[in-house]
C-alpha cells in the first residue's frame, strides 16, 4: 500500500512546492490577479510531469522538455480563453524547473579548481563541465518546450 | 525618458500644405486621408505603447505586432516597426505621406500586468473599439497604474518561492526557514536598490551577495549539502527568466539579433549572480571558520 502511495505523495508534494514557487514569480512579475490560478496550475502540472518522468527513469533533459511542452500548451490554451499573453503563464510556470542547484554546483566546483592541487583540480573541472552541459541542455529544453506550440500556429501574422 | 514627448507639439512642417495640394485626388495615386498632425499623434501613441511593451518585458514579435495594430487601427495605411531590445523605430504611412520617429527605451523590467493591458489595447484598436483619444487615455492609465501587489507581499511570496525551491532541491525544514528569511531580505534589498536606479548588474551582484551570505547562516543549523541548497535556492530570486525566455522566443521568430542580445544580458545577469555568491561564500568562510 505504502509502496504505491509513496511516489504519488512525492509527486503531489512536488506539485505543491512548484505552485508556491510559480506564485512567487507571478507576483514578482506583476501578473494579473485573474491569471494567478492558471499560473499555479501550469507551474504545478509542468513540474510534476517532469518529476514523474524522472522517477520512472527518463533523463532530466527529456523530462524538462515534456514539462515545458505541457506548460507551453497550457499557456496557449489560457491565452485564447482569457485573452492574456501566454508569456504571463509560461515564464512563472517554467521557473520551478530552472536547474538552480545544478548551476550552483558547477560554479562551486569551478571555484574549487582555483585552490585544489592539480590532480584534484582536473577532476573538479571535469565534473563542473558535466554540470554545465546539463544546465545548458536543461535550459534549452525549457525554452524549446514552451516555444513548440508557437511553431504550429497558422494564423495570419499582423505584420 | 519623457513618455509624453509626442504631446509637446513640435512645429508643424511647412512643406505639408504643398504636398497635400499636389497629391490629393490625383488619379491612380494613393490619397492621404489623415491630416499631418493626426499622423503625428498616431505615431506618438504607437511608439508609446511599443516603448512600454519593451520596458515591461514583451518579446520582439509582441512589441512589433501590438505597435503595428495600434498604428493601423488608428488610421494609418501601414506601420513599419523596427524593434531592438532597447530602441524602437516606427514609420507611419498614409498614402504617400509618412512620418518616422525613433525612441531609445531605457529602464527595462518585467511587468506582466502592463503587457496584458497593452496587448488588450492593441486588439481593441484593431477591432475598432478605441479611437485616438481613448487610446491616449488608456496608455496614460497603464503608464500610471501601480503594481497589483503590495511590496511587502512581494517580499514575502518571493521569499516563500525560494523556500519552496529548497524543498524541490531536497532540503530539510531548517533550510526551508533559513532560505525564507535570506530570500525575503534579499528581495527587500533588491527593491530598495532598484528604486535608486543603480546599475542592473551591480544590483544583481549585491543582492546575490547579501542573499548568499544570509543563506550561508544555514551552516549553523545543518550540514554542508543543505547549506549549498539554501544558497542555490536563495539566488534563484534573481534568475533572469524574462530575458532568457524572450531570447528563445526571439530566436524562434527570426529576430536573431535581438535573441542574441537578450541572451547575452541573461548570461551577464547569471555571471553577476555567480560573482555575488562567490564573494558571499568566501566571506562566510572567514566569518565562521
Amino acid at each position: 500500500m505504502m509502496a504505491e502511495l509513496g511516489p504519488m505523495i512525492t509527486i503531489l508534494l512536488d506539485a505543491f512546492w512548484a505552485a508556491v514557487a510559480a506564485l512567487g514569480f507571478a507576483v514578482l512579475f506583476n501578473a494579473p490577479r485573474r491569471a494567478l490560478p492558471a499560473i499555479l496550475l501550469a507551474g504545478a502540472l509542468g513540474h510534476a510531469t517532469h518529476t514523474a518522468l524522472v522517477m520512472v527513469g527518463v533523463s532530466v533533459e527529456i523530462a524538462v522538455l515534456a514539462g515545458a511542452l505541457l506548460i507551453g500548451l497550457l499557456g496557449e490554451f489560457f491565452q485564447r480563453r482569457m485573452r492574456i499573453p501566454r508569456v504571463v503563464f509560461t515564464v512563472p510556470g517554467v521557473i520551478p524547473m530552472v536547474p538552480g542547484s545544478l548551476a550552483f554546483g558547477a560554479m562551486e566546483k569551478l571555484l574549487g579548481v582555483l585552490t585544489a592541487p592539480p590532480d584534484v583540480a582536473a577532476e573538479l573541472l571535469a565534473r563542473a563541465s558535466v554540470d554545465i552541459i546539463h544546465t545548458g541542455f536543461i535550459l534549452m529544453a525549457l525554452a524549446v518546450g514552451i516555444s513548440v506550440p508557437i511553431l504550429f500556429r497558422h494564423q495570419k501574422p499582423a505584420v | 525618458m519623457d513618455v509624453n514627448e509626442f504631446e509637446r507639439g513640435d512645429s508643424f512642417p511647412q512643406s505639408v500644405g504643398f504636398r497635400r495640394s499636389r497629391r490629393e485626388g490625383e488619379e491612380g495615386q494613393p490619397t492621404r486621408r489623415l491630416a499631418y498632425v493626426e499622423l503625428r499623434e498616431i505615431i506618438g501613441l504607437s511608439l508609446w505603447a511599443g516603448q512600454m511593451l519593451l520596458q515591461n518585458g514583451a518579446s520582439s514579435l509582441r512589441t512589433e505586432e501590438t505597435t503595428h495594430r495600434i498604428g493601423t487601427g488608428l488610421g494609418c495605411d501601414w506601420m513599419d516597426v523596427i524593434v531592438t531590445p532597447d530602441s524602437l523605430i516606427v514609420t507611419a504611412t498614409d498614402g504617400e505621406d509618412f512620418r518616422t520617429k525613433a525612441r531609445r527605451v531605457v529602464r527595462l523590467g518585467a511587468n506582466m500586468g502592463r503587457i496584458t493591458a497593452l496587448s488588450e489595447l492593441g486588439h481593441a484598436v484593431a477591432e475598432g473599439r478605441a479611437d485616438r483619444a481613448q487610446v491616449q487615455a488608456r496608455l496614460r492609465a497603464i503608464d500610471a497604474a501601480p503594481k497589483d501587489y503590495n511590496r511587502w507581499l512581494v517580499v514575502f511570496l518571493v521569499g516563500l518561492a525560494c523556500a519552496a525551491f529548497s524543498r524541490l532541491f531536497g532540503g530539510d525544514w531548517p533550510v526551508f526557514g533559513v532560505t525564507l528569511v535570506a530570500a525575503s531580505v534579499a528581495m527587500f534589498t533588491r527593491q530598495e536598490l532598484e528604486k535608486r536606479y543603480f546599475n542592473r548588474y551591480l544590483v544583481v551582484a549585491t543582492v546575490a551577495f547579501i542573499g548568499g551570505l544570509l543563506a550561508s547562516g544555514a551552516r549553523l543549523v545543518t550540514d554542508a549539502a543543505n547549506v549549498n541548497i539554501a544558497i542555490a535556492a536563495t539566488a534563484l530570486l534573481l534568475v533572469p527568466g524574462v530575458p532568457l525566455i524572450n531570447s528563445a522566443q526571439d530566436f524562434i521568430r527570426g529576430y536573431t539579433g535581438n535573441g542574441l542580445r537578450r541572451g547575452m544580458s541573461g548570461l551577464l545577469i547569471s555571471l553577476a549572480i555567480a560573482l555575488g555568491l562567490v564573494l558571499a561564500i568566501q566571506f562566510a568562510q572567514v566569518l565562521t571558520p
